[in-house]
Formats: C-alpha cells, structure tokens, sequence
C-alpha cells in the first residue's frame, strides 16, 4: 500500500532491525554491454519464434540488452547502462571523450542512468530491423577485414566506464561474442598477452567482466582456444569470491535463445547481505558470507517531485526529532530512549500541564544511550554463526517459518580452511540426512534467531545451471511468534467423501510438479511496471494487454477433473454430517439474527430484500465470507450479487 | 493504598470512623510515569498500621471501583516487612469476605522464608515477623486465591519471559476450485476462515527523549557557578518531523541526486545549494531511471482482484523446497459454523494427506489487494482438518546468484582436482563424522516423566531474547530513581538458556571437536589494514597480492605480523621495501612444500599476474611496482619520506617522476590532477635544490610528449602543466646559477618550451 508511509515506520523503529532489503538498494549497478559487431554476428537466420522472419545474434543480443534495461530500471531506478558495439566500422563523432575510444569501437550509449529516451531508442532500432533485416548491417556496417585487438577492446570498455560511472558503483562489462579465437595467426601470443594486460587494468579500476559467449551448432566455442587465458585469472576477482575460482564459473556459453536467461541470472549483482564467522565449536570456527537468495521484490516507492517551471525534480527528505515546545532539533548524537511518558492528574499539578516532559536531578540517569539500547537487543552478541547441535530434518516441521530464508557459503578470505571444512560438514549432514539448529547474530544492529541450517546439495542441471552448494538459514519462530490454533474440533468428513475427493486430485496432481517460482511472475508487480513505463514512455497503457499468469489453469482443470469435482459436490449435499447442525456454546446473548437461506432467496426473487434489517443481511453476508461493510444499500447489493451468482 | 502512613485517608474511615494509617494514595486506574513518580516520593513514617485493615479498605476500595465490571479479576497484593502488629481477632470474617468476592490475595513479604528455587531462612527474624509470617500462610489456606512469597523472589520472577498469549482473529474467505463464473456447477467453493499461526512479534519501540539545553544566558551564568548538583534536567519528548530538499545539481556529481534519505553530510557538504521546500508543494510519482512518471494518487491504478483462496494445482510434498517459504503461516479452517462446509474442507485436507500431496495456491486477502502464491499443506489435528498457507517467491524474489562449485575444482589443464586444500580428506571427513554424531541434540535435554532423554531445544520454549530483555530494561529504567546507582540486572537465565550447545554435549563431543581442529586447521586471516583509497584504479602490481591458498596463509600471517610495525602511513618508504623483500624471501622459501607442484596447475597461481586476494576496493598497499621506492598511491608522501632520508635522492626523483608519468596516462586521471600538479612542483623545487636539474628537463620533455602526442596521451593534464606557466617549465641556467648548479636550457628557451 503506501509505500511512503512504510518508509516512516522504519525511520521510526529505527532501532529495531531494517529490512535487508535497503542493503541492496543503496548500492548503485552500472554495465556495458559490450557486444561484437563482426559479420557472423550480423549473419541472417531464421526466427525460431516467429515465421517468416530473418533474425541474427546482434539483434538478439541488442535486446537482451534492451530488455535487461528494461528490467533494470524497476528494481534500481539509479542504475546505469551503456552499450559498446565493436568489429564495426562505424565511428563515434570526434568531440569530446569519446576521441579516446579506439578504432573499430562504436559507443551506441555512453553510460548514463537508464532513461526512456534511450530504452525507445533501442527499441526503435529493433522495431525497425524486424522490418528490414539488414537495417542493423547497415546501421553498425561489419569491419570485414580482420578484427579489432580484444586489448583495444578492453582499452575502450574502460574509458567508456570511466566517463560515465559513479566511483562507488558496482561496474560491469557483459561481453557479448560468438568468436572463440579472435586472433588466429602469428601475433596471437602477443595479443593474447595485451588482452589481459588490459583487462587487469579493467578489473583494477573495479569492473568485472562478465563474459556471454555465443556457441551455436555451425560455430561452437571453445573458451580454451583465446579466452581462458585472457580472462585468467584476473577476471575471476569477484567481490566475493576471489581465489575461489579455478576455472571461471562466469564463463557462460549460451545458446543464443538463452541469452537472456542468462543475462538474467546475473542482472543484480551478486552481493553477501553479512559476513560473520561460523563458530562450529569453541576453538573451531570458519569464515562464511550470506546471501539472500529469496527476497521479496517490492515496488518501487514512489518520491516526492517537485515543479521548477522547466523540470520536475527529485525531493529529498529528511527525517529530525525535534522538541516540540522549544522547536529545537536534536542532535543525533544525544538522543537518549526511554519509554513513553503518560499524563496523569498528579503530574499535569506538578508540571503545569506540560506533556511528554521528565524532570530528573541532574546527575542522576534516567534514560538509556542508543548503544545500550543495541545491547538489550543483541544480548551482547557479537555478529556470529554459532552451532548449537543436530536434528533430524524430519523434526523440521512445515509451520516452523516466519520470514524467509537466507543462504550461506564459505568465505576461504577471513578463515583458510573454511572451504574444506564447510564441504565436509555439507557432505556428511547430507549424507546423515541431518540439519543444524544455530543461533545467529547477522549484524551488529541484528537481534538474536535461532535458525534451521539445511544443507543443500550441489546440483547441475543442463542448460549449465546449477544449484549451489551451500547451507540454507531458516528463521525459526520463538515461542512469542507462536499463536494456538482457535478451532479444535469441527465436523469431519467420511471417508467415501475422502474417497471422492481423491478422485478429482489424482486427475489435478502433476507428475514430478513442484511449486515453479518462474511460472509466477508477481501480477500487482508487472501490472505496476507495466503502467510506470507507459507511463515514462508517454504511450496509452492498456489494461486488457495485461496477463496475469498465476490465475489457475482453468480449463486444464475442468477438462480434467471438471466431471469428477462435479460428482463430490452431489456426494457431499447428500453426505448426513454434512448437514447436522451445530450448536454454537456462545457466551454472550444476542438479537436472533439468524435467517434462513431460503428466506433470503425468496425475498431476494420477490424484490424484497429491504424488509431484511441490517443484522440480518450482515449476518448472511458473514456466513458467506463477504465483506459486511458499507450502508444498507450496499449490503444489499452484495447480497444480490451473492445469490445471483449462487444460483 | 498505603498502611503505616501518618494520616489517614480512606473511605471507610471517612463513614464509619477507624482504619487509621490507611491512606488511598493512589487511586486505581491504570499506572504511568506519575504513578511511579508518586511512589518514589514515599517517605518512612513513624508509626504502624494494621495489614489487615488495608486489607478490608483495599478490598471494599476495589469492590466499589468495579461495581460495573463484574467480570474483572480480582487481585490484591500485600507488600509488607511483617513487622507491622496485627489485630488477630475475627480475621476469618475477612477471609470470608475475600472468598465471597473472588479476590486473589498474594502476601509478599520482605526477608519471608521460602523453600522453593533457592530456599531462603531469616537469621534472627525477630519474634513479631516470625508470628505474622505463620499467620499470613494461616490466612492463606482459608482462600480460595492467593499465595504468600519472599520478595527477592518476586523481584526475580517478574524478569522470567512470559508469553503474552495472543488470539488471533478468525478472517473469513473461500476456498475455491475451478472456474466459479464460467462453470459453477463444477467448480468448487468451500467457506473458510483464517487465523495465524506463526506472528513475529518485536520488541516494544522506545521513545526518543533529549535534555532541554538552556539559552545561552543561562548557561553562561551556569557555567561562571560551576552547575550545582542539585539543578534538574529537564528531558522532553521528541517528535520526529520529515523535511524535504531539492538539492541544486551544481557540482560534477550530478548522477548521485537519487538517493531518498540524504545523510546528514551529504546534505551539509556536498550540496551547497539546497533548498528547503514545503510538502504541499510537492507532486508524487515514480523514477523510471533518470525520466520521471508522474502519479498524483501515490499508485497507480490496481490490479482487479477478488478475495479468496484459488487452487492453482497439486504437486507431491516431497518436492517441496522448504527453504522457499517466505512468510508467517497461516492456519486455513473451515467455517465454523456450517457442517456442510466443514465436511468439504475436511474431505480435501484427507485426500490431500493421503496422497502426501500439497497445493500450490493464490491468495487475495480482500477484493482488489494484490495476490500472493504460496501453497497449502494439509494437517489433520486430533479432532479438526486444516489446512496451512506459506507463501512462495514469486519469479522476481528469486536470486539466482551464481557461486562457484565446491565440489568440482577444474584444473588449467581442463582436467578434475581431487585433492587440494579446498577439498577435505577422507581422515576429514572422518572426523567431521564423528563431530556430527557427537553434537546430536536428539536425546540431550531433560528426562521427560518417563524417565526418558527428550530432544533438546524446543521452539516452544525458545524465548525472544530481544523481546523480553528490552521489557525488562523499560521496566526497570521505570522502577529505579538513577541507572548509574541502580544498574540493570543481569537478563533471566531463560532467556539465554539455548545460547550454548548443551554441557552434556559438548562433553561427549570434546574428543571429535579436538580431532576436528587438529585435522582441519582453519586459521583466521589476518584482516588487512583498510586504507582511504584515493583512487580505485591505480595500483601497481605488488609481489604480495597473491592468491590466498591454504598454506601460504598460514604463513602469510607471519609475514604480515612483521611488517606490521612498519606499514604504518608516515614510515619511510624505503624501510617498507627492504622488510617487503625480506618478508617475500621468506614466503618463497616456506612455500617449497609439498602441496607446490599442484598449486603451480591452479590457474590462480600464475608468476605473473594473480588474483587479487581482496574486494577491490581495498587498497592493501602503496602501490609501488617493483624496485620502486615510491609508491602510486601516496606519491608525494612517499617522496618527501625518502627526501628526509636523504640519501636516496637520485632514485626518489627518477622515480617520483616514472609513477607521474604513469598516472597521468592512465583512465580517471583527471581525478588526480591537482595531486600530479603538486607532485610536479615539489618535484621541480628538489630539482632545483638538490641538482637534479637535467633529470628534471629530461622528465619535464618526456612527460609533454607522452601528453601530448602519446596514447592513450592526456591533453588536459598538459594544459594544466602549461597554466603554471614559466615556474613550471624547464630548468634554465639562469635558474640553475642562483644556486650554484648547471643547466643546458637556456632562459628563453624554457619559457618558450611551456608556451608550445
């Protein structure tokens, strides 16, 4: 709902734990996409999707890139995106910087902070190569003699970022090639050894390259013919994981129709949300990071604009505490917390009616300091991992769960040693079939949880995706989190009711299903995006265009097991518990505002449900789970709308 | 109500006379920050009142306060030393009297005798206390409600975590199956409602409060008296209040104005310009990117939904990934008052069970709010089926991050590692075994009736520390006059009681632990000293940037602990360079063990260009290649620390100028500038001073060149060069001869090789 009024919450609470949501955000992203331009990239082929249509991997890749911008800009409106084309030879204009950008590269975008303007450029460009296929050609025209140094590429890749990216930011540079061997002939060595010069040059000013290389069935490619000397080792320095690699794992050869896929998977960037020892035992203890690997996405918050005649532009807030009466804002620093101070009769005598004051001897403390306050809540933990034993996974029930999970890996950088002895305890909790119960402190402003440590086994699946190998932190409830159930007994059903239920759900299981995340993108979400950037790109936006897609499979199921759930329904009217009634053991005596269905309907068939008093029509509307809100009219309305539909 | 007081002051005597030393002081209602300041104010009196006259005030006090609030319950407290005479007569009309109201009385006596938890006996308990004490536990066993007890047990027990138990309220919804609109007479709808079963509850907020600072007459009077003890602080509640900014773009850093909450320095240094604007002034909308998509309302319009539960499909529970569960839990019931709808959700929750199914479902709490997919999960309790709702990520909530395998480690060569550090060994393996079964919580908590070993730890009796340690904190800043003389206890041992594995086993486990750090030997890293980088990029290749592998960090972290005297920032670079080589040579030998041969296969250990061992951002060292004494990333520092040495002049110089050169040709330069200008000047005056003079002309014609005609060249920096005009050019004789050295650059000649 109103996303603004969730900010001040937090603001308010801020000494309670922030989500870890604004970890993430308050980091900038930029990249470049990088893509070649040579003639086999430009290449025409058919159109798996669509017929008739002539396609090649340049337009592939240029919407990939339009597409990640897209997404992009919902989740970090501050991002920034350029896009570099080379082994072409068309030429930037000579102003300014872009002078220092070596021959046979094409800056199309210079970095900027994603904009509409640049996202309805590109996708200009792609509607009107589907229309001529050889528009793109045309547009970036292939070097046909040879091809660029991969140094000169890298060269220009880092004066583009330089030009463009904020100091703080993550920089990354997605490559985009089809070419496993650039430099056959004599100079290879020589240009296999500028490359990587280079590219440390690149990885040194903080940008990692993220390599998407094109194999196709006409033209494989193989990273050991050129790239993976060029790119090792020096681009396996990733935040987190230096020394980690031996072969880059970021190396991703994609089907070209997975392009995208595979953009996806790294369109935010990898960042560890804490990074805490892991104390196995006293005098045992490893290093790990953690990660979210399930977050909810929410919605953008919306800001504050404000009209400066020729612009709008961002408002800035910012949050005081002040002294109401004197008008005097606090220093930070000397804020003091205790709790809420109420009026009474005594105190308004003693203090001339001034509220929310405390009078104390000057020496004497009355309040707690912040610090002390993060030590109530702490418990004077130190951010730690600690184990406290081992459980069977089975004593892990399903209602156990508050929030979601978190996802830990080794950190060989604070504690050598940790990656063999966190694969040891990975393989042998496993293999016992054994999950851990810790107590974890994640940050220094964090609370205590006692956590379920799952283990999960590696897994690769073709398309080169794998599930990582690693530990999953499962917040367990505490007892304060816990609610008893209200209902303890209700009427149950027979067991040829059971029976008959089975029947349909046999019809309606999916061998080998399981709850897919990908088949449910989040309907509010897109239905939100989808009107933003409408919106930014002034165009109608069209509600009917919009498909929800976690709304059932309807005719799937009724195709199914339509006949099947019609014949429990009649089993059920005819079932005798069904229609015992209950005798409710209320305490409290009321108006008898009982009424009889039938009742209803007769008055509803005959125009008369104003006869009905308010009581009764709610008490209908309750019974069928409707809202019982709103004046007489309305309640009436819904009661029609009720039996209309419930024949 | 008060008893021992000076006055009296209750209403039975104000009737019926008698009840003396019994004084209403503070009426009932509900207790704040003045009713604990009026009992602060309490002052011992002189002389005694009888318990049980406040007793009967007490009672009949309460019985008229809630003569229309029947249902409440009843409790009185008595708070005494038992020192206090007692009428002895007729107290079983009172007890009478007690029990005919439903009264609990609860006696809580100071210094009384107890027996249970830690059994506690008053020495020389003087001969009044010892008879009113067996008289209280009399009173006692004639009520129906009550108890007497020690106070410092009391005291105690009020820091035990109590679980405020919370109902929660049932919401009413439909189960639905099937397409309901289209085609109802197969569709499903089954009336349902809804209660939590898991809250997260949080600890209770706190209030922000700040001492009242006095005008500044005030407190220079104050401060020319040296403040007294006895003035009062004056604390007074604050409010928070939002103001907003615009912040004129007026310096390079145009692209750092999203930010929504500006810090306090930000805002201060950065944007000088920065208005104030009011919020009726403001409109709302959204950043997509840098454009801006207006919309007025805060939203736009919703997506249409209707309430309820939709069964999107049914899938086999062994399939379900429980680390996907992302929400508190939900318990889904029937209606709970129709059978038929009882009987049809009970149907599906037991054919669900049997066939160790689950439902994959969307939920829309009420009409237009917006949907949630999780899934069901059947449960068949004792005398009623539910069923229980988690929710699921949807496709964007899911981070698919790559991490790199750990099991899989692939040589250079392409071929499969299967042993190195990173992997454990089979006598690893063994003990993490043995670790695994020793530290089994199954049987390690407290014998049940039976006689049995129960599991230990137990959700239901796991307290939130943070929860019931900040209560207790609010509760006692409440009770005590001054924090610094009345510190806050200790929290309750429950609330830490699952902070540590339990003894028992962590006895059992001692041998495996040992055997685990013997055969594992993690060692912690050293952490390197962060410095303020002053840019990113720059930074030569350091002999000590090697990858971290397991052994060499053992070894590394002797190195490290030499150099750590000497890494500090204002030592002589020098000094740094001669322990570096040391520490290297010593690395190099130490490395010759056996694990070598298959490092030099790793692809991370390469002679040249390594992997960096830490984030970028960290800027371990000073950045000088090798051989140098100056370091790019302190350039002028370095170079002034070697001047003061002195000897080394000659090399300083050659070198100063070898890493300007190099800065100024690399990316983000211009970052630098002023900093290469600098070093420039200083440069040119040791020249000039110490007779570097043609080394200065040489550098000065080398680096304009490299500027300008050079790639990547750097136009701009000469530019700059040439705005310092003539002080910066070359050395000329003139020059040269006022302190008594040489050049070969005549005057007109070094003015004019600037001005090209």
């Amino acid at each position: 709902m109103a996303s603004y009024e969730d900010w001040n919450r937090i603001e308010e609470d801020e000494e309670e734990e922030l989500e870890d949501a604004s970890y993430y955000e308050g980091k900038k992203d930029v990249i470049l996409f990088c893509i070649d331009c040579s003639p086999s990239m430009l290449e025409l082929h058919d159109d798996p999707n669509y017929e008739d249509l002539q396609t090649c991997h340049l337009y592939t890749a240029l919407e990939a890139a339009m597409n990640i911008e897209k997404r992009k800009v919902m989740v970090g409106p501050n991002d920034a995106v350029g896009i570099m084309l080379f082994n072409t030879t068309r030429r930037n204009e000579k102003d300014g910087q872009s002078a220092e950008i070596k021959k046979g590269n094409f800056v199309y975008q210079p970095i900027e902070t994603i904009n509409a303007p640049n996202v309805q450029e590109v996708m200009r460009l792609l509607e009107a190569a589907r229309e001529d296929p050889n528009l793109l050609r045309e547009t970036f025209p292939p070097m046909t003699e040879g091809r660029i140094p991969m140094g000169d590429v890298f060269t220009s890749c880092n004066w583009v970022i330089r030009d463009g990216a904020p100091k703080t930011a993550t920089k990354r540079v997605f490559l985009v090639t089809d070419e496993d061997d650039p430099h056959p002939g004599a100079a290879k060595e020589r240009l296999i050894t500028t490359a990587r010069t280079t590219l440390i040059d690149l990885v040194q000013a903080g940008v990692t390259v993220e390599p998407f290389f094109i194999s196709t069935e006409d033209k494989p490619f193989d990273p050991s013919n050129f790239y993976s000397s060029v790119l090792l080792p020096t681009n396996v320095v990733d935040e987190d994981d230096a020394g980690g690699n031996f072969l880059p794992e970021s190396i991703s050869i994609a089907r070209v129709d997975d392009l995208l896929e595979q953009m996806r998977i790294r369109e935010v960037p990898k960042r560890a949300q804490f990074s805490v020892p892991f104390q196995l035992a006293e005098g045992f203890t490893i290093g790990v990071k953690g990660y979210g690997l399930i977050t909810e996405q929410k919605k953008g918050s919306y800001k504050y604009f404000v009209d400066l005649g020729d612009r709008m532009d961002v408002v800035n807030s910012r949050t005081v505490y002040v002294d109401e009466d004197t008008q005097a804002e606090a220093d930070k620093a000397r804020v003091l917390y205790g709790m809420e101070l109420g009026s009474t009769a005594e105190s308004a005598e003693d203090e001339e009616g001034e509220e929310g004051l405390r009078v104390a001897p000057a020496n004497c403390k009355v309040f707690y300091t912040a610090e002390e306050l993060r030590s109530f809540r702490t418990l004077g933990l130190d951010p730690i991992i600690k184990l406290l034993g081992f459980k069977s996974q089975s004593k892990l029930n399903f209602e156990d769960n508050v929030k979601h999970s978190l996802f830990i890996y080794p950190d060989e950088m604070t504690y050598s040693g940790s990656k063999r002895t966190f694969t040891a305890l990975l393989r042998t909790m496993l293999n016992k079939n054994r999950m851990g119960i810790v107590l974890t402190l994640t940050r220094r402003n964090a609370s205590p949880q006692f956590c379920a440590l799952l283990p999960q086994a590696e897994k690769v699946d073709e398309g080169g995706w794998h599930e990582p190998a690693g530990f999953h932190l499962i917040p367990l409830p505490f007892a304060d989190d816990i609610r008893a159930a209200p209902v303890q007994e209700s009427v149950r059903a027979s067991d040829e009711l059971k029976d008959e239920a089975r029947r349909f759900l046999d019809k309606l299981m999916i061998k080998n299903g399981a709850y897919n995340a990908d088949a449910h993108p989040n309907p509010a979400l897109g239905y939100h995006n989808a009107q933003l950037e409408a919106s930014a790109f002034r165009e109608e936006f069209d509600p009917a265009a919009f498909e929800d897609r976690t709304v059932p499979k309807y005719d799937q199921m009724h195709k199914r097991a339509g006949t099947l759930m019609k014949a429990w329904k009649e089993a059920l009217l005819k079932d005798e518990s069904a229609n015992m009634t209950i005798i409710t053991t209320g305490s409290k005596r009321k108006a008898d505002v009982s009424v009889d269905e039938a009742e209803i309907r007769s008055k509803y068939d005959s125009g008369g449900l104003e006869k009905l008093r308010v009581d009764q029509l709610k008490e209908f509307l309750k019974s069928k789970s409707q809202s019982v809100s709103g004046k007489k009219a309305e309640l009436i309305v819904r009661v029609s709308e009720w039996l209309e539909k419930h024949p | 109500m008060i008893f021992g007081s000076e006055e009296t002051d209750n209403i039975i005597n104000e009737e019926s006379g008698g009840y003396e030393h019994v004084k209403d002081y503070i009426t009932i209602g509900q207790p704040n920050a003045g009713t604990l300041a009026k009992l602060q104010e309490l002052q011992p009196s002189t002389t005694y009142g009888d318990p049980i006259d406040a007793i009967i005030v007490g009672v009949e006090t309460q019985h008229r306060y809630l003569a229309t609030k029947r249902t409440w319950t009843r409790k009185v407290y008595l708070l005494t030393d038992g020192e206090n005479p007692i009428e002895l007569e007729d107290w079983e009309a009172t007890a009478k009297k007690i029990n005919a109201l439903e009264v609990g009385l609860f006696v809580i006596g100071v210094d009384f005798d107890h027996d249970e938890d830690i059994p506690f006996r008053e020495e020389n308990k003087s001969h009044v206390k010892r008879t009113n004490e067996e008289f209280y536990h009399k009173l006692r066993s004639h009520l129906h409600r009550g108890d007497v007890g020690n106070c410092d047990f009391a005291m105690k027990e009020i820091s035990r975590p109590d679980i405020k138990e919370t109902r929660s309220v049932l919401q009413g919804t439909i189960l639905r199956l099937g397409d309901v609109d289209a085609r109802p007479e197969e569709a499903v709808e089954i009336l349902c409602k809804t209660s939590k079963a898991t809250a997260m509850q949080r600890p209770k907020s706190w209030k922000r409060f700040a001492r009242r600072e006095k005008n500044t007459a005030e407190r220079n009077r104050e401060d020319a008296m040296e403040v007294d003890d006895d003035d009062k602080a004056v604390f007074a509640q604050l409010r928070m209040r939002t103001e907003y900014y615009i912040g004129l773009k007026g310096d390079g850093e145009g692209s750092d104005a999203g930010g929504s909450d500006t810090d306090d320095e930000d805002g201060d240094d950065k944007n000088k310009h920065v208005e104030k604007v009011e919020k009726e002034q403001l409109v709302r909308g959204f950043k997509y990117g840098s454009s801006y998509a207006p919309c007025p309302d805060g939203q736009f319009p919703r997506l249409a939904t209707r309430k309820g539960i939709d069964i999107c499909g049914i899938f086999s529970a062994k399939n379900f990934r429980r680390e996907y569960a992302m929400s508190e839990v939900t318990y889904v019931w029937a209606d709970t008052t129709q059978p038929l709808q009882q009987v049809a959700l009970s149907a599906f929750v037991q054919a669900l069970y049997e066939k160790g199914a689950m439902a994959t479902a969307r939920w829309v709490t009420t009409d237009g709010s917006e949907p949630k997919m999780g899934v069901l999960h059947p449960v068949m309790f004792d005398r009623v089926d539910c069923l229980m709702f988690v929710r699921m990520p949807f496709a964007e909530d899911v981070r698919n991050f790559p991490f790199p395998s750990l099991e899989n480690l692939i040589s250079k060569k392409g071929e499969r590692i299967t042993s190195h550090p990173y992997l454990p060994t089979d006598e690893q393996m063994e003990a993490m075994k043995h670790f695994v079964d020793a530290m089994n919580l199954k049987d390690a908590g407290e014998k049940d009736e039976d006689g049995c070993d129960t599991p230990w730890f137990d959700i239901c009796l796991s307290y939130n520390p943070a929860i019931h340690r900040v209560k207790q904190a609010q509760f006692h800043a409440a009770v005590v006059p001054d924090l610094n003389t009345h510190p806050l206890p200790p929290p309750h041992p429950e609330l830490t009681k699952y902070f540590d594995p339990p003894k028992r086993v962590l006895k059992r486990a001692r041998d495996a632990i040992e055997e685990c750090q013997d055969r594992f030997k993690v060692r912690e890293v050293p952490k390197k000293v962060a410095r303020a980088r002053k840019d990113g990029h720059v930074r030569a290749h350091d002999e000590d940037d090697e990858t971290l592998l397991l052994d060499k960090a053992v070894k590394r972290t002797k190195s490290s602990a030499q150099l750590g005297g000497t890494s500090q920032h204002s030592q002589s670079q020098t000094l740094r360079t001669q322990s570096f080589r040391q520490a290297k040579k010593q690395d190099d030998s130490e490395t010759e063990s056996e694990t070598e041969e298959e490092e030099e296969l790793l692809l991370d250990r390469k002679p040249t260009n390594r992997a960096l061992p830490t984030p970028a951002p960290e800027e371990p060292e000073r950045g000088q290649a090798p051989g140098r004494i100056i370091g790019s990333t302190y350039p002028l520092e370095d170079f002034r620390a070697n001047m003061a040495r002195g000897d080394v002049v000659t090399k300083a110089v050659e070198d100063l100028g070898a890493v300007i050169k190099e800065i100024v040709l690399r990316p983000f330069a211009s970052r630098r500038e002023d900093e290469m200008i600098q070093c420039l000047r200083e440069l040119r005056r040791v020249c000039l001073e110490e007779d570097e003079i043609d080394a200065w002309n040489a550098f000065l014609r080398n680096l304009r060149e490299a500027c300008l005609d050079g790639k990547p060249g750097n136009i701009e920096f000469w530019s700059r060069v040439k705005d310092e005009s003539r002080m910066m050019s070359l050395i000329s004789t003139t020059e040269a001869n006022e302190l008594g050295g040489k050049s070969d650059v005549s005057e007109p000649e070094a003015a004019e090789f600037i001005q090209r």
